[in-house]
């Protein structure tokens, strides 16, 4: 294969596995928009905190950063079910702007609070196996991004499965539905909101703990990841698992492309752009709206 | 024998906006460098705030890439001034007025979105044009832009006054005229204002244009007051937050709730950073989150609700907790 | 010469036939009912000739203009005024507001704010809510909210008014005071679109009534005839009956 496919080929592998990672940063996103709709400005925050709490752990305790990836989804659950039972169920079903403000204030406050305890000092997550590569062929695989991808593969199963085949699920998606009619059938609202919230915050710790193999952590590291969410959400369609998986994908191919075509600094052009153009042309995504999450 | 035509009374508040002015219009006279400048800032904002509730509070478009027009007016000012050598006034007036240009074709496609997509669409767009400042040549790209070093201080304070008076006067004219009637019922229910015969577009574009001149013009003054600017200095969602939790604290959809709560909160701002830079973003943050909980509708509200303060603060939340 | 005619006015949703091929036609200063029962497509006919939803087929004739392709604004400018069902007021501007707002963007405006606001006291005379006109919007009760629909309809100064369901949930001493709003509205020239389910309104007022069942026209011609219409016994009732629509609840 001559040289030009080989880095194409190269970049369309390296898309689909940072595209993975887009996914399992988006799908909790979707789940709170689709379900609750909040817009939370503060969920690359929680991400930034996924990464942090792996980080923690990982050179204070030694534990490895893919097997502590439970414990990481533990801690943000255990953040976010409160975060949502008592501050943002206050204000949920006032207008979009007061919930986006006050996702915004959180996030505000959450990567400050992060700034002062930890200073912006980058760090990073280097395992024994952090540099290792498959190839197969001409083709360099990380194994790191390839577990990422796996992991994000998997998380989107058990969150579809969850939303599909347990009672908790359907109450989600009843309450996602139409809320009044969930409380008069006895669905306890706010405490399913918060589950949801708290579901939504686990996989974005997740996805921090993935992101802090690859990438550098730092207290400002959450914008960007709620920036591809919403991409993802946009492209995707609403309330989609499939959506976000397919979503991030695209996303992933689209930025890998574009920093080979055009340069490294043009990522978030790139994510503004596809957004534009997706909201102007088909606003409902690649795999249309659901107004409540399907799973 | 004539009958006179009834004039209209003068209002207290008349007198008192021109005695307000007035001192203003004196201050630099009297008092020192310092405040000179901390008032100047308090103006800035001032307008920065008046000027997003053009577009955020009347038409119910709440802009989050303001910022953008900061950085477009400032960089304008900028190469106006290092590369077409003009002076001061012209380039900023050039950068107010790009900012407008600017706003009309964004807004042309940005205005179509609603809600949620608005809002970051917009700060999308902010974001965007940080990049592209810092990968263009004649921004100076990563480095950043030397503007002249400025005289005299005392040309901040005035131009910055003169924008401030021009903002508020906007939002007091802005309801009243018809333009402001199309506007309020289009933030009302777009569809309802449809069938009754107003397009849409045209206005919001108005507003958002607006709006975007004052950030033009701030960002250019900016520029030519700190004499350095660069991508994340000028585009940064900062300012723009900051503009929005005074919008939202002093009341928005007034013509004077967004300039009371920048008079209060950058004077608190001002004191708390003087502490640490780190208390300025706790600061917002935290505000932030307490007024949309407890005073969404701001201090105007609060100034109406008086005795029966807590009971609308209830009265609030049992509207919109679940 | 109709003022407003439709012509096989057709609307689907995926499969689903919404509207039928109806043909449509009111004539200057007339009042024409709309009639069917729940689901026969009603609203959606309403909107298609309003401009709020495209036809899948067909084509409407306002005064002479083709409004396909043209937007609300441009319709309600040709004179064309519409009610919701639900009403849609600005809520938070005051009744006298809410008026003006037509006056000062149809086709021919008031002259300034200031004329609007007194042009849309006078309107608000003629419906009966001059008394409440500081009031902020949503401080009024639901059959106010509908007064001030028409109001607003009125201030929009059109030939042609469409009302779709204006008497739902009024009392029948409201509803005759709303027939006789109407009567007055219509006595200015006004021709009137009256979509409704309170049968006593729609026979009592109507030149003519359309029924519509299953996005279909079933029946036309004057109020005691359609009434006794057998078609329209059964699209009601289901089977031969010997009551029909008039004596559906109201």
């Amino acid at each position: 294969m001559n040289a030009a496919a080989q880095i194409a080929l190269q970049n369309a592998v390296n898309g689909l596995l940072i595209g993975g990672t887009y996914a399992t940063v988006a799908v909790g996103f979707s789940l709170v928009w689709g379900t609750l709709n909040v817009v939370n400005i503060a969920h690359g925050a929680l991400v930034m905190l996924g990464a942090y709490v792996t980080y923690w752990l990982f050179s204070l305790y030694h534990i490895d950063p893919l097997l502590a990836l439970p414990l990481t989804g533990a801690a943000l659950f255990a953040l976010g079910y409160p975060l949502q039972r008592f501050v943002i169920n206050q204000v949920i079903r006032a207008s979009f702007l007061i919930t986006f403000l006050l996702t915004f204030g959180l996030d505000l406050l959450i990567t400050n609070l992060a700034l002062a305890a930890w200073t912006a000092d980058i760090r990073s997550v280097t395992t024994s196996y952090s540099g290792w590569s498959l190839t197969a062929g001409p083709l360099a695989l990380p194994v790191v991004r390839i577990a990422s991808l796996g992991i994000a593969v998997l998380a989107a199963a058990l969150l579809h499965l969850l939303m599909t085949g347990t009672r908790l699920g359907s109450a989600i998606r009843a309450t996602a539905s139409d809320l009044e009619a969930a409380r008069l059938m006895g669905i306890p609202v706010a405490h399913v909101y918060a589950l949801t919230f708290a579901l939504a915050a686990a996989t974005a710790g997740i996805a921090g703990g993935l992101i802090s193999l690859s990438f550098p952590i730092y207290p400002a590291m959450g914008a960007g990841y709620t920036l591809v969410a919403f991409v993802v959400c946009v492209l995707g369609g609403l309330g989609s698992v499939p959506g976000a998986l397919a979503g991030g994908l695209v996303l992933g191919l689209l930025q890998t492309y574009a920093a080979w075509w055009l340069g490294p600094n043009f990522d978030n052009i790139v994510a503004f752009s596809v957004l534009i153009l997706v909201l102007l042309v088909r606003p409902a995504g690649l795999f249309g709206r659901a107004r409540r999450f399907r799973g | 024998m004539s009958r006179q035509a009834p004039r209209r009374p003068v209002t207290a508040g008349a007198i008192l906006a021109a005695a307000a002015l007035a001192a203003a219009v004196a201050i630099p006279v009297f008092a020192g460098t310092y405040y000179v400048r901390v008032i100047t800032g308090i103006f800035m904002f001032g307008m920065l705030a008046s000027g997003w509730n053009l577009i955020g509070g009347y038409t119910g478009y709440p802009d989050f890439g303001a910022a953008a027009f900061i950085g477009i007016g400032a960089y304008t000012t900028g190469i106006l001034m290092l590369h077409a050598h003009l002076p001061f006034a012209p380039a900023l007036v050039g950068g107010g007025i790009l900012s407008i240009g600017a706003a009309a074709a964004m807004g042309s496609v940005l205005l179509r979105l609603r809600g949620h997509y608005f809002a970051i669409a917009s700060l999308g767009f902010m974001i965007v044009l940080q990049q592209l400042a810092a990968n263009l040549d004649i921004t100076g790209g990563g480095s950043g832009m030397n503007l002249p070093v400025a005289r005299s201080f005392t040309t901040f304070y005035y131009w910055t006054l003169a924008a401030l008076v021009l903002a508020v006067t906007a939002g007091f004219a802005l309801p009243r005229s018809r333009v402001g009637y199309a506007i309020a019922a289009i933030r009302e229910n777009q569809d309802a204002a449809q069938v009754l015969g107003i397009a849409p577009l045209p206005y919001k574009i108005l507003a958002y244009a607006a709006s975007a001149f004052f950030f033009g013009i701030a960002g250019g003054i900016y520029a030519y007051w700190f004499t350095f600017i660069d991508p994340p200095t000028v585009f940064n969602v900062d300012f723009t937050i900051q503009a929005i939790v005074m919008t939202l604290f002093g009341g928005p959809g007034t013509a004077l709730g967004p300039l009371a709560g920048a008079v209060i909160l950058k004077s608190l701002d001002v004191l708390l950073t003087n502490i640490s830079v780190f208390f300025h973003n706790v600061f917002f943050g935290a505000l932030v989150c307490l007024l949309v909980i407890f005073a969404p509708r701001g201090l105007a509200e609060i100034v109406r609700a008086r005795g029966g303060l807590i009971e609308a603060i209830r009265a609030d939340l049992r509207e919109s907790r679940i | 010469m109709p003022l407003l005619e439709g012509r096989g006015l057709t609307k689907l949703f995926g499969r689903l036939v919404a509207v039928d091929h109806v043909d449509l036609a009111v004539g200057p200063g007339e009042i024409v009912g709309l009639i069917g029962p729940n689901g026969a497509g009603k609203t959606t006919l309403v909107n298609l000739i309003t401009g709020l939803e495209p036809p899948t087929d067909g084509a409407v004739t306002f005064d002479g203009h083709a409004l396909r392709g043209l937007q609300p604004p441009a319709i309600a400018r040709l004179g064309l005024a519409r009610t919701f069902q639900i009403a849609q007021p600005f809520r938070t501007m005051t009744v006298r507001q809410n008026v003006a707002v037509p006056a000062l963007f149809r086709a021919d405006p008031a002259p300034g704010v200031a004329a609007a606001l007194r042009e849309a006291d006078a309107v608000l005379e003629i419906v009966g809510l001059g008394p409440k006109r500081d009031l902020p919007a949503r401080a009024l009760t639901t059959p106010d909210l509908r007064r001030l629909e028409l109001a607003k309809a009125l201030a929009l100064r059109p030939r042609l008014m469409l009302l779709d369901e204006v008497m739902a949930g009024l009392t029948p001493a409201e509803v005759d005071a709303a027939m006789e709003m109407l009567r007055r509205v219509n006595a200015r020239g006004i021709a009137l679109l009256v979509i409704e389910h309170v049968l006593r309104a729609v026979m009592g007022l109507s030149h003519r009534v359309v029924v519509l069942h299953h996005g279909r026209k079933i029946a036309e011609g004057a109020p005691a005839q359609v009434t006794a219409a057998p078609e329209v016994i059964r699209a009601y009732l289901g089977t031969d009956h010997g009551a029909g629509p008039e004596s559906a609840p109201p």
